[in-house]
């Protein structure tokens, strides 16, 4: 066998396995898509029938019409933009502070932020349960919004700080001469510096508020309930609407798939920035 | 001039704490004190289903959990759950990575695709492999069948082993993105010379693997293990889509989490659930320090 030939070989076995990976990697949720456009009938089988007059929207119509389905996809995007909010502006000084000024604690502060995001949910969540319904806010939005708050922050100023490090400091130090004061370089200068790395965290934020399921399982019932539980309530222990089911995971995973990919190359950094540097 | 400095550095000091302590405040009081109340119920016998005040019991939780044949039971789940899937994920990762590593067409669109498993909520991924391993009516079967591999309909979800693994595979899928864009960025970190001077010196293939891009790895490998090892002990969603909120078939998924949850919530003991949840904590604390034990010592011993 020659090199050339061997080359060829290796060349060929690369791709497939490339193929096989896109494949295993979208695979599961196109066939999801389908299952939420065509009737189940025709797609169980060897050779699923994807005759495009099958196609319907009719179950996309159906949960988009009711009440019941709507009411918790309007909670997850209040929850989740309510959250993002507040996790930027407390966590954006936060790693500012961090980032920029030496004080004693800041290591702890920041390590503390590392490890509190190894505390398993399920330990906090009775105590959690308690106290919000102590407080009124058991299956109220604002409860939620402070939990995931307390459990997003410590993701947030990680990243953050990763990211305000990037930005050479000698810009801010031309805007102390030019007469600016400290609030006013973190406002006008570091942060539109840091927009894009700020994008990136918030899309973040809203991914983890948006996609939590265990915490509103177990902080909400009927009022403040989130799109992932009346999503994951679809199935049954035995029956289960497959098409209503496929409908409600396509309708949950949309929004933050396309926040994902429109910002890809940000989060991509921001997810393994701390792993590289650390 | 020192004095204007000193004032400055003051002012500065005071700035950077109010900036930080909003923050700080707010996760010490969210999960700090939810913490020490976790703590605190865990030495009571605290039933809300019997309705009567909670017992001090000291660590009387502790010593019954430690015996519970339940709770042995699960934690065996769990280890076996976090093996596979850390081990069996940073293993697939580090491949998928040299894979995409290489230059070719698509490379980029490759790697952006590998955020749709990582952008899917649990709960959809639970649903989402319910469809393929549905006993009656998931896809599998039907293909399985059409081919003739098999004559009847596997009960892929109600068989306690068999969704177990069922259970792991769909996990897989989810967390194998987040290892691989790890690996990617370690693998950029490997100096490109040392490559060109192991093909001068006529390595092969495995052996520049071996020798060049494990070792060099080996940091964000560690990193990799930990994260995943917390994340993977954690793992609830998909078990409660998957099993339909049960755990099942006959306890097959449950693991510590997912029991601590059962404990909790539906048979409302408070009390045994918090000694529960603080025994998961302390695995997720062993299991960090076998991690560092097992990888930080090899580190030393190299670099002599």
């Amino acid at each position: 066998m020659t090199r050339r030939t061997r080359r060829i070989i290796g060349m060929v076995v690369h791709r497939v396995l490339v193929v096989l990976l896109l494949v295993y990697l979208l695979a599961p949720f196109v066939w999801m898509v389908l299952f939420s456009i065509y009737p189940s009938q025709a797609l169980q089988q060897l050779t699923p029938d994807l005759n495009p007059a099958q196609l319907t929207l009719s179950s996309y119509a159906r949960l988009l019409g009711d009440p019941t389905f709507l009411r918790p996809m309007a909670n997850s995007a209040m929850v989740g933009i309510s959250t993002t909010i507040v996790c930027m502006v407390l966590g954006t000084w936060c790693a500012y502070a961090i980032a920029r000024y030496r004080f004693r604690g800041r290591n702890v502060v920041l390590l503390g932020m590392l490890t509190v995001q190894a505390i398993p949910v399920i330990v906090l969540a009775v105590p959690l349960f308690i106290l919000l319904r102590a407080f009124g806010m058991y299956d109220q939005l604002p409860g939620l919004v402070v939990t995931y708050t307390a459990f997003t922050l410590p993701l947030v100023v990680w990243m953050l700080v990763g990211f305000f490090a990037d930005i050479p400091p000698s810009l801010e130090r031309a805007a102390v001469i030019d007469g600016c004061n400290r609030f006013q370089i973190m406002t006008r200068i570091a942060l539109p510096l840091a927009t894009p790395g700020l994008a990136a965290t918030a899309i973040l934020a809203f991914i983890n508020s948006w996609s939590d399921f265990f915490l509103a399982k177990v902080l909400t019932t009927t009022n403040a309930t989130t799109l992932p539980v009346r999503t994951a309530a679809f199935q049954g222990l035995f029956a289960m609407d497959y098409t209503s089911a496929a409908t409600a995971g396509v309708i949950t995973a949309l929004p933050v798939l396309l926040l994902a990919l429109i910002a890809q190359k940000w989060i991509i950094r921001g997810l393994v920035e701390g792993a590289v540097k650390g | 001039m020192s004095e204007t400095g000193a004032r400055n550095r003051r002012r500065d000091l005071r700035f950077a704490l109010t900036l930080a302590v909003p923050a700080v405040a707010v996760v010490v009081l969210l999960l700090g004190y939810p913490m020490g109340y976790a703590l605190y119920m865990s030495t009571y016998e605290w039933n809300d289903k019997l309705g009567q005040l909670p017992q001090f019991v000291g660590l009387g939780n502790y010593t019954a959990a430690v015996v519970d044949p339940q709770v042995q039971r699960s934690l065996v789940r769990t280890l076996w759950f976090t093996l596979v899937t850390v081990i069996g994920g940073v293993a697939l990762a580090i491949g998928i990575a040299v894979l995409l590593n290489r230059e070719f067409r698509g490379r980029t669109v490759a790697r952006v695709l590998l955020l749709v498993p990582w952008a899917v909520p649990p709960v959809v991924n639970g649903i989402m492999w319910k469809l393929i391993f549905d006993g009656s009516s998931g896809v599998l079967n039907a293909i399985l069948l059409g081919l003739g591999i098999i004559d009847t309909p596997v009960q892929w979800l109600a068989d306690p082993t068999l969704a177990m693994n069922v259970l792991i595979f769909a996990e897989m899928w989810k967390l194998l993105p987040f290892l691989c864009l790890l690996m990617i960025a370690g693998l950029q970190n490997v100096p490109a010379n040392l490559y060109r001077a192991a093909q001068i010196d006529g390595a092969s293939p495995w052996r520049r693997f071996t020798r060049i891009t494990l070792p060099n790895l080996r940091p964000t490998i560690m990193f990799a293990l930990i994260v995943q090892s917390m994340w993977s002990l954690k793992v609830f969603d998909t078990i409660f889509v998957l099993t339909g909120g049960s755990g099942g078939p006959a306890e097959g998924t449950t693991t510590i989490t997912f029991l601590t949850y059962i404990v909790s919530f539906s048979n409302l003991d408070r009390g045994y659930g918090a000694s529960l949840a603080v025994i998961g904590m302390v695995l997720v604390l062993l299991v960090t320090l076998v991690w560092l034990a097992l990888l930080g010592r090899r580190d030393r011993t190299e670099a002599r």
